[in-house]
């Protein structure tokens, strides 16, 4: 049997009721069995590359930055004259002046309480709305250039890296941008403008501050070295868990059915036992890291008091101040947290940008929509060979003519190369040499005409209504449209009797479809989608023996009046075909109709006995 | 008795009891300490820096050292017990739910989806966890409030009077500001959330976009969504900053009223300087504990929410109730159906002899799923009952049941795990129990034997012949590693005819005295299928098998057919009698 040619590897993102939450981890195990040296990942951009992409993507709104960010210094600025006027309160007390002398400070600290909170709202949104305007434009490239990439590079890298990056990074990053960055600049800024106090109330104070600093600092070494690669290792763990409950729970009747249950619950006690053993392990580094920082408050706070002894001792300042530059430091403890706290989530964020800017500037805008209006085309397969690995050839020399409007449905055992040529065919790989030809143009992989469309047993039922579902095939199409292509592939009455009818939310989280109304949806779009060829790669296989015969009624409906070539395992299918073409290990083998084929007495002929059961002799 | 939410919560927490207490004792101590650094700091602005006291200085330097030792060491444990207990309440639902969901009796997946059952085994099993750390911070907060109260009232009675009446408004207040605006935000944000939802979704339908050029209209329809999206979160970003720079102004507000009533009492000579610095510090330390408890407030609710959907899962009625025997000592493999009524089959009577191939085929899917579910006791027909030997299903204990009968549905899942494994797995179960002779035909015996290793042993070679007759052999060739190749995602790794093969390979290897197969051949080729037919019929020599099935190629090789037509009729027959002389039979085989 050759490489992996013959079977595709599928790897299905998000079809098992995993909510948004929990597949970001699901996703970190997203991983066909292909090893490592076969995958080539998607590209990942360099830090410098993150920089430019990022300065890109903020240059349109370059004002709007410097705005948002001036009025949050300012906001800082007013919410850190609190103290230095609670210090004038005290320097008042001490200096024994009466009571009514107080009203008037206190008059401040309400107007600084109000400006303070007015410029900060101020200052977040302007911040927010840059971030979010950022990300959105990010999110929108990244899908834009996602859905352009050839299928043969995403095939490479296992759709399990984009499907990763799509969501969990997204996610990261949108977190980031939603709470660690709005936190982090203004815990910055709160620390640095408050440092900046003290250095007024005297330089002196600022100075011994900074003895806090080298231990925050090492701190802040020890602990993003071992969070990273902990909670790494832990969202991963995440994910295990999460796989095996969803395998569990929903193959639950096949592990009754064969008693697995022990073992089961086994399987998920010990993957649900090491994300806690990891999470708790996440609980006392994070309870270390504060217990450092502890030290570094105690340190920087007794600096200050012993400072304001000193100096209060010397004459260099007053008691107020000395109390204002306590009150200062101590009301550093909150940012400084924060802010140490968020370094490994903005590291997180940094890499999960990486990798979307990675495949943003690898760009390669979506090819147009494939031609419509179904006019004669032919397509011409000339001497194809075709190889995954080197050395494991799947096709040997192919030449095949489809004639325009023929149906050719191709045969043959598990490995022969059926579902590679139609791939190749589908301009999904490129030929290694040899030629394929549709309407006398080229086939290019990932090309801009295409006049060929691909169904796969692969179905994906796109949440949202039933009709958007639809109209992906053809934004333009009216109503009458979606129940025409409905009606013709004999999905009419069910779609008809959803809850909504056609405005019935289907998918992930909405109503659910089985298997085979599925692949009926997937050819009323394609009849929407009206391409002159269409390569069906056993696009009735899933539905089960029963369903299997309504969805050959629906595929032959929607190949009327097309180009087609058809992958079948049934061989009904091939019975009904203009001409049978049986692949042997990547040659063509037979090729006549199914009459012919069947007197001639030979392969095809043993396959149809084997199959119709000895029907007839 | 059902279990109710309020119990699942009580367990989550006395089950932790150790740790839970321990973690709520250290964190009141650590927030007393919060609550003393500012008093120390006032203590010091007094005793040392007003009066210029060196010794004091030390002292009351030293004596913040303890308190930043105690404070933090009692967070570093408090934290950790308070997780702990946390995470092993969750692992311990999370564990009770995956064994209610797997027992005998099913039932818990009634009406629910598997996802919505993972998200309760996940997210609602660590709410119901999170109670513990929610518990130990309401009592931190309470120490917390009481340590910063008293320390209060020490320092000036009519100011710890208003700080401590005046916090509680302050906040009453702020929730009240806040309510409408986390309300919208929360549905915004939600709206928010279906942009990374509709990439996913989008990017995971990728083969199929490109299988018919949809790529432009996808990216188009994302833009819209998108903008959409951050309009949603723009506006919510808003609220919640006007929501935060509300809070601000309350605060600072409430900052300078203490400021204005201490100060006067300062310069009136009731406080001292120090005792200022110290009720401004505590005013602003209390509306720590007091959100913290409006906090774990919120957890208790969401806790509570989390614990009624286990509880409901928990004490979900089994599927089938009742009949608690064993199995007849020797299972020959013998199978009646007499008069059985369940769903759309009505009054069905067949008879199944030891050892037979039977074939069965429905014009009707709906009969078919019936007719498993009553063979595998996954449900008790409505009337009428299944016989095994002469024993009816309904009075053995659904368990041991599938000792006997194993039924292998179209849509079995794989699970993680080797290929190898997955093939094994059954048939290891069926070998490890002690003292079942599961007898057989010859060669395939799977009875237990004296130690276990030599039990495995057999599992094993029964998994490579079983893999053989389900042509799986195939599939482990075309795999990087052969049979110890990982499948990942329920073997959505493999392709449809690659699955089906394997899920065939472990119900082969099972090796159970009766085993139904459901249509386990619909994705695999023409060739291979015949080989199949074949393999079937040697692994399943000289034992009960049923087919539910319309593949001719199956069929052909069963020793007789029972076919069921849409108005109930039965007729028997071999394949090749029914092809020619019954005309629906024909039609729905062939065609």
């Amino acid at each position: 049997m050759t490489a992996k040619g013959n079977e595709h590897v599928t790897v299905k993102g998000g079809d098992e009721g995993v909510t948004a939450e929990t597949n970001e981890h699901a996703t970190a195990t997203r991983r066909g069995p292909m090893t490592s040296e076969e995958r080539e990942l998607l590209p990942t951009a360099t830090a410098a590359q993150t920089r430019a992409a990022v300065w890109r993507l903020a240059r349109p709104h370059g004002l709007a930055a410097l705005g948002g960010f001036a009025v949050l210094v300012v906001a800082t600025g007013i919410g850190l004259l609190t103290a230095p006027v609670l210090g004038h309160i005290i320097d008042l007390v001490t200096r024994g002046r009466p009571a009514e002398a107080i009203t008037e400070p206190v008059v401040w600290l309400v107007a600084i309480a109000v400006g303070y909170g007015v410029a900060t709202a101020i200052g977040v949104s302007l911040v927010a709305r840059l971030g979010e305007g950022m990300l959105a434009t990010l999110r929108e490239r990244f899908v834009d250039t996602a859905l352009g990439l050839p299928l043969d590079q995403v095939e490479r890298a296992g759709s399990g890296d984009l499907t990763a990056r799509v969501t969990s990074d997204v996610a990261v990053i949108t977190n980031a941008v939603r709470d660690a960055l709005p936190a982090l600049a203004r815990s910055v800024l709160t620390i640095a403008l408050t440092l900046v106090g003290m250095a007024v109330l005297d330089w002196r104070f600022l100075l011994v501050a900074l003895l806090a600093v080298p231990i925050q600092a090492h701190t802040l070494r020890w602990y993003v070295r071992r969070a990273v690669p902990l909670y790494a290792s832990q969202r991963v763990a995440v994910g295990v868990q999460q796989q095996l409950l969803l395998g569990t729970v929903g193959g639950a009747a096949t592990v009754r059915a064969f008693r697995l249950a022990d073992r089961h619950v086994s399987m998920v006690g010990t993957g649900s036992r090491a994300a806690v053993d990891l999470a708790v392990a996440g609980v006392r580094l994070v309870t270390r890291f504060y217990g450092r920082l502890n030290l570094a408050e105690w340190v920087g706070l007794s600096a200050v008091l012993v400072t304001g002894f000193l100096l209060v001792r010397g004459g260099g300042v007053t008691i107020g101040t000395a109390g204002a530059a306590a009150l200062y430091f101590h009301s550093l403890f909150t940012p400084v947290n924060i802010a140490l706290g968020l370094v490994d989530d903005a590291q997180a964020a940094a890499a999960g940008l990486a990798r979307l800017v990675g495949v943003v500037d690898a760009a390669a805008a979506p090819a147009p929509p494939p031609a419509s209006g179904s006019p004669a085309v032919d397509v011409r397969v000339s001497d194809v060979r075709y190889a995954y690995r080197s050395g494991h050839p799947v096709l040997r020399g192919v030449s095949l003519d489809i004639a325009a409007k023929e149906k050719v449905a191709l045969v043959g055992a598990s490995g022969a190369g059926k579902t590679t040529l139609a791939k190749l065919i589908a301009g999904i790989h490129a030929p290694d040499s040899g030629s394929i030809t549709v309407d006398s143009g080229s086939v290019t992989v990932g090309g801009g005409d295409r006049k060929v469309a691909l169904l796969t047993q692969e179905v994906h039922v796109f949440t949202g209504p039933l009709a958007d579902d639809l109209r992906l095939a053809k934004p333009e199409a009216d109503d009458e449209e979606l129940v025409a292509a409905l009606d013709l592939v004999g999905a009419l009455a069910w779609a008809r009797a959803l809850p909504e009818g056609l405005e019935t939310v289907v998918g992930e989280s909405g109503h659910r479809l089985t298997a085979a109304q599925a692949q009926q949806l997937a050819l009323a779009r394609l009849v929407l989608a009206d391409p002159p060829v269409v390569v069906l790669d056993e696009a009735t296989a899933e539905a089960g023996s029963a369903g299997a015969r309504a969805l050959e009624a629906s595929a032959a409906a929607a190949m009327e009046g097309r180009t087609a070539l058809v992958v079948a395992h049934r061989l009904t299918q091939a019975a009904s075909a203009d001409r049978v073409v049986l692949l042997e290990e990547g040659r063509v083998a037979e090729t006549g109709t199914h009459d012919e084929l069947v007197r001639a007495g030979d392969r095809y002929a043993a396959l149809w006995e084997a199959w119709s059961g000895h029907r007839e002799g | 008795m059902p279990i109710e939410g309020r119990d699942v919560l009580r367990r989550a927490i006395t089950g932790q009891w150790k740790q839970s207490a321990g973690g709520a004792v250290l964190a009141a101590s650590h927030q007393t300490g919060e609550a003393l650094v500012p008093v120390v700091v006032g203590v010091v602005i007094d005793q040392a820096i007003s009066g210029g006291d060196g010794r004091a200085l030390v002292t009351w330097i030293a004596v913040l050292a303890l308190v930043f030792a105690v404070l933090s060491s009692s967070y570093r444990f408090s934290a950790r017990a308070a997780e702990k207990a946390a995470e092993l309440a969750a692992h311990e639902l999370r564990l009770a739910l995956t064994g209610r969901v797997l027992e005998h009796r099913a039932g818990a997946e009634t009406g629910r989806l598997p996802g919505e059952l993972v998200s309760i085994a996940t997210s609602d099993a660590k709410r119901v966890g999170a109670v513990n750390v929610a518990l130990a911070s309401g009592v931190a907060a309470l120490a917390g409030l009481l340590a910063g109260g008293v320390a209060l009232l020490m320092v000036s009675v009519p100011l710890g009077l208003l700080v401590l009446l005046g916090v509680p408004p302050l906040l009453a207040l702020a929730h009240l500001l806040g309510r409408p605006l986390e309300r919208r935000s929360g549905a915004e944000q939600e709206r928010a959330a279906r942009a990374s939802g509709v990439a996913a979704d989008l990017i995971a339908g990728l083969r199929v976009l490109k299988g018919i050029g949809a790529e432009r209209a996808a990216v188009d329809r994302y833009r819209v969504t998108s903008r959409d999206a951050l309009a949603a979160t723009v506006r919510a970003a808003k609220a919640q900053a006007w929501h935060d720079g509300g809070m601000l102004i309350l605060t600072g507000v409430f900052i300078a009223v203490v400021a204005l009533v201490g100060g006067r009492l300062a310069a009136q000579g009731d406080i001292s300087v120090g005792g200022l610095v110290a009720a401004v510090g505590l005013a602003q330390f209390l509306l720590t504990p007091l959100s913290i408890l409006a906090w774990a407030n919120g957890e208790f609710a969401q806790g509570r929410a989390s614990a009624a959907r286990i509880a409901s899962v928990l004490s979900s009625p089994p599927a089938v109730a009742g009949g608690e025997g064993d199995l007849p000592a020797d299972v020959r493999g013998g199978l009646a159906l007499k008069g059985v009524s369940y769903g759309v089959l009505r009054e069905v009577s067949v008879e199944v002899a030891p050892g037979e191939l039977l074939g069965v085929v429905t014009t009707d899917p709906s009969a078919a799923i019936a007719l498993l579910k009553v063979l595998g006791r996954a449900a008790d027909p409505e009337s009428g009952v299944v016989e095994l030997d002469g024993v009816s299903l309904s009075s053995i204990e659904p368990g041991q049941v599938r000792r006997a009968i194993v039924v292998a549905e179209h849509d079995a899942d794989l699970f993680e795990g080797t290929l190898l494994e997955n093939v094994s797995a059954a048939a290891a179960a069926a070998s490890a129990e002690p003292g079942t002779a599961v007898t057989a035909g010859p060669g395939w015996e799977v009875s237990a034997g004296s130690g276990s290793d030599v039990a495995a042993l057999r599992a094993m070679a029964t998994a490579g012949r079983a893999m053989a007759a389900a042509a799986a052999d195939q599939v482990a060739a075309a795999l990087p590693y052969g049979m110890d190749t990982p499948l990942t995602e329920r073997g959505l790794s493999l392709s449809g005819g690659q699955r089906q093969r394997v899920a065939l390979a472990r119900a082969l290897a099972a090796a159970p005295p009766v085993l139904v197969l459901h249509d386990p051949t619909t994705a695999v080729d023409a060739a291979t299928e015949a080989r199949i037919a074949k393999g079937i019929r040697t692994a399943r020599e000289g034992r009960t098998t049923i087919m539910v099935v319309t593949s001719p190629a199956l069929l052909a090789g069963a020793d007789r057919v029972i076919f069921m037509d849409g108005d109930g009729r039965i007729t028997h027959g071999t394949h090749a009698e029914l092809v020619h002389d019954h005309e629906t039979y024909r039609a729905t085989v062939l065609t």
